[in-house]
């Protein structure tokens, strides 16, 4: 018994001892940020309405994912990113320049504070859920550690909800707040491609009498997305795409319209929206299902990508757009109801 | 599970007694060298954690005798409260553990298995998926779940007595409404909702705040000075309703009594770290091969759930690539063992 | 399966035989007649006219012949099958652990169909539930020769308790090996959660007939084990004592369980509450003797798989809910109350 005891001992140890690690580093307050940083004073509101007030413009800021790289395309370059999945897939990090940047967290709910702390940040950027009341990885459900971020630095955030703008806006206005040239930038570049294809998208689906309705193919049942819960969804609308709206979303689960695949043709749209990030296996899926093809717009292959949920850059939405209206030019519009 | 013991020597009155007083020895040792090796990975948790402390850097932070702010922000902040979650639901969850199984006798009648965490489950994913809940806190949730699932179960499986046969079965009903609930749920929230609650529902130490653990830890006091008289209990109910009642135990109550501090401990853990799997049915087991013919003990059960809890919350924080919940580790490191001991063990070892 | 003991095993309290087979029939037909429903009702409005039409002139341009004809007779097939597999295979690994708790959950079973699904999609990127359901039997079915395996090492065999005891840790250890796999995978998630929770709802034909022969020849072979599990059931040395050859007894059922449940979940995602509840009511009308146990399982299973099916597609408007909801939300409380005003036979 007592072997096996030490046994225990030295499996534990030699388990403590194989992790690698990094020393606690004094000091390492240089900037890091690309910007100059402006003197005196700096205010900024953030999304829950607080304002945060600071003597001095935050140089070493920790951002999660996607308002990283948000902030980025101002030249602004975070000390540390968190983000909800790993860096190799996560779209909004995709081509950039991650070097010098500590990668605080690869999982949802999962920030290493210990290690946060040594990089002596003096602003965390996350998004604000005004349902939830919480930041980007401060949610009810992450690890209590990952909510003592928010003892490093204030955090400041745009708002989610309404227009995926709100956040494309409130993260320029951010950057320019801490002094990045935002007239002279990769961001200023991406918001003149953004308001062109924009004025593209509206022209396209103007010209045509377009219904959409945005889906989710599951095995057993046809989800229909309601455009109220999908910022972009409502976007598209607002510039002139007909969304459909179902009619009965579930009562506990609002964002959705569940469908028997029995019920597959109750919706007649010209064109089906499919969330971009599980387009193809999505579409096998419903491919697959007998009752598919009993949706005209399924029928005739008027498919096309959603860029659902993600979206946070002008440069992003731009693109997202772009493909989509390439995709809705060559649409028939007399397919559905 | 019944305890027979099973001693090989020739039952003469000197060996009997041998037999016994090594049998003390081991009920003494065992549980204290465990503690011990507590205490020793706690401190090395704390050094060897993503950024790398000195044994001396953590315990003068702890100890608090000298100030250093970036140090005493990782040792206090950060790292002594996951320590100390770690420590009290593996307590807390070896302890549930062994009292379930002894109780109910069926070493599959850990309370994940037997509805109460399921209980918690449900309560606490609604609080994620449901948009009438959110803003709820997850651990008063989980807790009140729990506590309702266990009441609700104790009535159901009432008749002239609690058996354990029907409580077990009872449970099993229960966590099968759970898996229907918590699966509906799922299909039903929106995806970023179902991955929060995929993640509460693998288990994590760290999930909840400091204030939970405190609850916890109170508890754990509170009960550990009654832990001699739950053991005495768990032994005369142990030996069959029968025999319990010639020794004049008043079978009911002490049943309810054991009963009600598992759930308690159950609820308490699953409130701080959700339903972590695997070590309240593996710390029991565990323990009963360290302490041999001694087995059944609380206090051993409970300190190999601490040891558990502590190694795979490190294992999952710091040693893998991409840090994962910690229910992630407890199966994939408690499986194997349980597996070898199993497969390793002798006749009647296990309660076979 | 396994050498017939020499002389025949007298259940302990045998109930009137003419009974037990009036209440076979009665079960039967009403099988028949849910199955007749499950063809005729569903989240879509057909009239039963139209519904007999879609068999005599199918025209596949119409909804209405699609549903009843492609969506609806396929699936109604599955639920008999599944529903018959799992009733049955919970049956035997109750009575080959000798333990109340064990079912295909417990057991490891859907553990390892679920992290074959999983690897799948994390680590080999595939997707569409056709190609994925093979995964999940074969993942079943190692699973199943892992506990097997464990619980037999050491001096004494596969024992009830290390049988129980090691499905229980098969189960832990590959359910958090999925869940590490699973988590930082975003689309894994989605595919995940449709597949876990349990449903009969899209399995179109191909997949019903890919898995079929696998569950025919499953039932058949476990309609067989009455013998062996009854012998079981008196105590090893009993069993021995009957001519009964324990190790292999226990291989040849335990094979029989990992066809049934590896192709029941692999099709239908993890229906845990079957595969426990069957074999208990079973128990409750006809007593100890598996004889009779299974033959009900097999008619008991599918009734309450299928009719929870129908009533899942009948209560959400123009959607459904998934038969594994259905199952827990309302075939636990009627669970429950039969555990609690019956007098229970222990195993």
């Amino acid at each position: 018994m007592r072997n096996r005891l030490a046994l225990v001992a030295a499996t534990s140890l030699a388990l403590a001892l194989a992790a690698c690690s990094s020393d606690v580093k004094d000091g390492g307050d240089d900037p890091a940020s690309g910007a100059a940083a402006p003197e005196g004073p700096w205010s900024f509101t953030d999304g829950s309405g607080e304002v945060v007030e600071l003597d001095d413009a935050p140089t070493r800021i920790i951002a999660h994912s996607a308002e990283a790289a948000a902030l980025m395309s101002y030249g602004i370059k975070p000390v540390g990113i968190y983000g909800d999945e790993s860096v190799a897939t996560d779209p909004n990090l995709q081509g950039l320049d991650l070097t010098g940047i500590e990668i605080l967290g690869e999982e949802w709910g999962v920030i290493d504070v210990k290690l946060a702390s040594t990089l002596s940040p003096d602003l965390i950027v996350a998004d604000w859920w005004p349902a939830e009341k919480a930041h980007s990885g401060m949610e009810e459900g992450v690890k209590a550690e990952s909510k003592k971020i928010a003892d490093l630095a204030p955090v400041v955030g745009a708002t989610q909800g309404g227009s995926i703008l709100n956040l494309a806006e409130g993260y320029e206005e951010l950057a320019r707040s801490l002094g990045a040239d935002v007239e002279n930038s990769q961001g200023a570049e991406d918001k003149a491609a953004f308001e062109k294809a924009r004025e593209e998208f509206s022209e396209v689906v103007e010209g045509k009498d377009l219904t959409a309705l945005a889906v989710s193919p599951a095995t057993d049942l046809l989800y229909a997305a309601n455009p109220e819960y999908a910022p972009e969804l409502l976007d598209f609308e607002k510039w002139g795409l007909d969304v459909v709206e179902p009619d009965a979303p579930d009562a506990g689960f609002p964002y959705w319209e569940n469908l028997s695949w029995e019920n597959a043709d109750k919706y007649q749209p010209d064109v089906l929206l499919l969330d971009s990030r599980t387009f193809d296996e999505a579409l096998k899926t419903a491919k697959s299902q007998p009752t598919w093809n009993s949706i005209r717009a399924a029928k005739a292959g008027q498919v096309v990508e959603w860029p659902a949920f993600w979206l946070h850059t002008y440069g992003h939405y731009a693109t997202a757009l772009g493909k989509l209206t390439a995709d809705l030019s060559d649409l028939d519009d007399t397919i559905g109801d | 599970m019944s305890a027979r013991p099973t001693s090989p020597a020739p039952p003469t009155a000197v060996a009997v007694r041998q037999v016994r007083r090594r049998q003390r020895r081991r009920a003494v040792v065992v549980p204290l060298v465990l503690l011990a090796l507590v205490v020793v990975l706690s401190v090395l948790t704390l050094c060897f954690g993503s950024v790398r402390l000195s044994v001396d850097q953590v315990l003068a932070s702890l100890l608090g005798t000298r100030e250093n702010g970036a140090v005493d922000f990782i040792v206090q902040e950060v790292s002594f409260p996951q320590v100390k979650a770690a420590i009290a639901v593996g307590l807390a969850l070896g302890a549930a553990g062994t009292i379930f199984q002894q109780l109910l006798r069926n070493p599959l009648a850990s309370p994940d298995f037997v509805g109460i965490s399921s209980g918690a489950s449900v309560a606490a994913v609604s609080a994620l998926a449901i948009p009438a809940f959110s803003g709820a806190s997850l651990p008063v949730m989980a807790l009140i779940g729990a506590a309702v699932t266990a009441v609700l179960m104790y009535l159901l499986a009432w008749r002239d007595g609690v058996s354990g046969y029907r409580f077990i079965l009872i449970g099993i009903g229960v966590s099968a409404f759970a898996t229907g609930v918590i699966g509906y749920l799922l299909t039903r929230t929106s995806l970023n909702e179902a991955r929060q609650a995929l993640h509460w529902l693998t288990g994590s130490i760290g999930q909840a705040g400091e204030h939970e653990t405190d609850l916890l830890l109170i508890t754990l006091l509170a009960i550990s000075p009654l832990v001699p008289t739950l053991q005495r209990a768990l032994r005369n109910v142990e030996l069959g309703d029968d025999t319990a009642r010639v020794l004049g135990n008043r079978v009911e109550l002490t049943r309810l009594g054991l009963l009600a501090v598992g759930v308690v401990l159950t609820a308490g853990a699953t409130a701080v770290a959700g339903p972590i799997a695997f070590v309240a049915l593996v710390a029991g087991p565990v323990a009963d091969r360290l302490l041999g013919t001694a087995r059944g003990g609380i206090l051993a059960a409970a300190a190999m759930g601490a040891v558990l809890c502590l190694v795979s919350d490190y294992i999952a924080a710091e040693v893998l690539p991409v840090a994962m919940p910690t229910g992630v580790v407890t199966g994939a490191v408690g499986a194997p063992y349980l597996l070898w001991l199993i497969a390793t063990t002798n006749r009647r070892g296990m309660g076979g | 399966m396994t050498a017939a003991p020499a002389a025949p095993v007298a259940p302990p309290r045998a109930r009137p035989t003419t009974r037990l087979v009036a209440g076979l029939i009665a079960l039967g037909l009403l099988l028949i007649a849910l199955t007749f429903a499950s063809v005729a009702l569903g989240a879509r409005d057909i009239g039963l006219r139209d519904v007999a039409d879609a068999f005599v002139h199918f025209n596949s341009g119409a909804t209405d012949d699609t549903v009843a004809v492609q969506v609806r007779v396929p699936r109604t097939l599955l639920g008999l099958l599944v529903g018959a597999a799992l009733g049955l295979s919970g049956a035997i690994l109750q009575g080959l652990t000798r333990n109340p708790l064990a079912d295909p959950g417990i057991m490891g079973i859907n553990a390892g169909a679920t992290l074959g699904v999983v690897a799948a999609i994390t680590l080999l990127g595939l997707s569409g539930i056709g190609l994925l359901i093979w995964f999940g039997f074969a993942g079943a079915v190692v699973a199943t020769v892992l506990v097997y395996a464990v619980g037999s090492l050491g001096r004494d065999g596969a024992t009830p308790v290390k049988m129980a005891l090691a499905g229980a840790c098969v189960t832990a250890g590959l359910l958090a090996i999925s869940t590490g796999l699973l988590l930082g995978d975003i689309d894994a998630i989605n595919q995940l959660r449709f597949w876990q929770v349990g449903s009969l709802a899209g399995r179109y034909a191909p997949i019903v007939e890919g898995i079929a022969p696998f569950l025919a020849v499953g039932i058949l072979g476990g309609l067989l084990c009455g013998r062996p599990l009854n012998a079981l059931a008196l105590g090893e040395d009993a069993a021995r004592g009957l001519g009964l050859s324990i190790g292999k007894a226990r291989v040849g059922l335990l094979a029989v369980v990992a066809v049934l449940c590896g192709a029941a979940c692999a099709a239908c995602g993890p229906i845990v509450f079957v595969g426990l509840v069957v074999p208990h009511v079973a128990r409750f009308i006809c007593g100890p003797d598996y004889r009779w146990i299974l033959p009900y399982t097999v008619v008991l299973g599918p009734l309450m798989l299928l009719g929870s099916d129908v009533l899942g597609r009948l209560l959400d408007g123009s959607g459904e809910l998934q038969v594994g909801v259905v199952l827990g939300i309302i075939g636990a409380p009627f669970f429950i109350l039969l555990v609690r005003f019956s007098k229970l036979t222990e195993l």
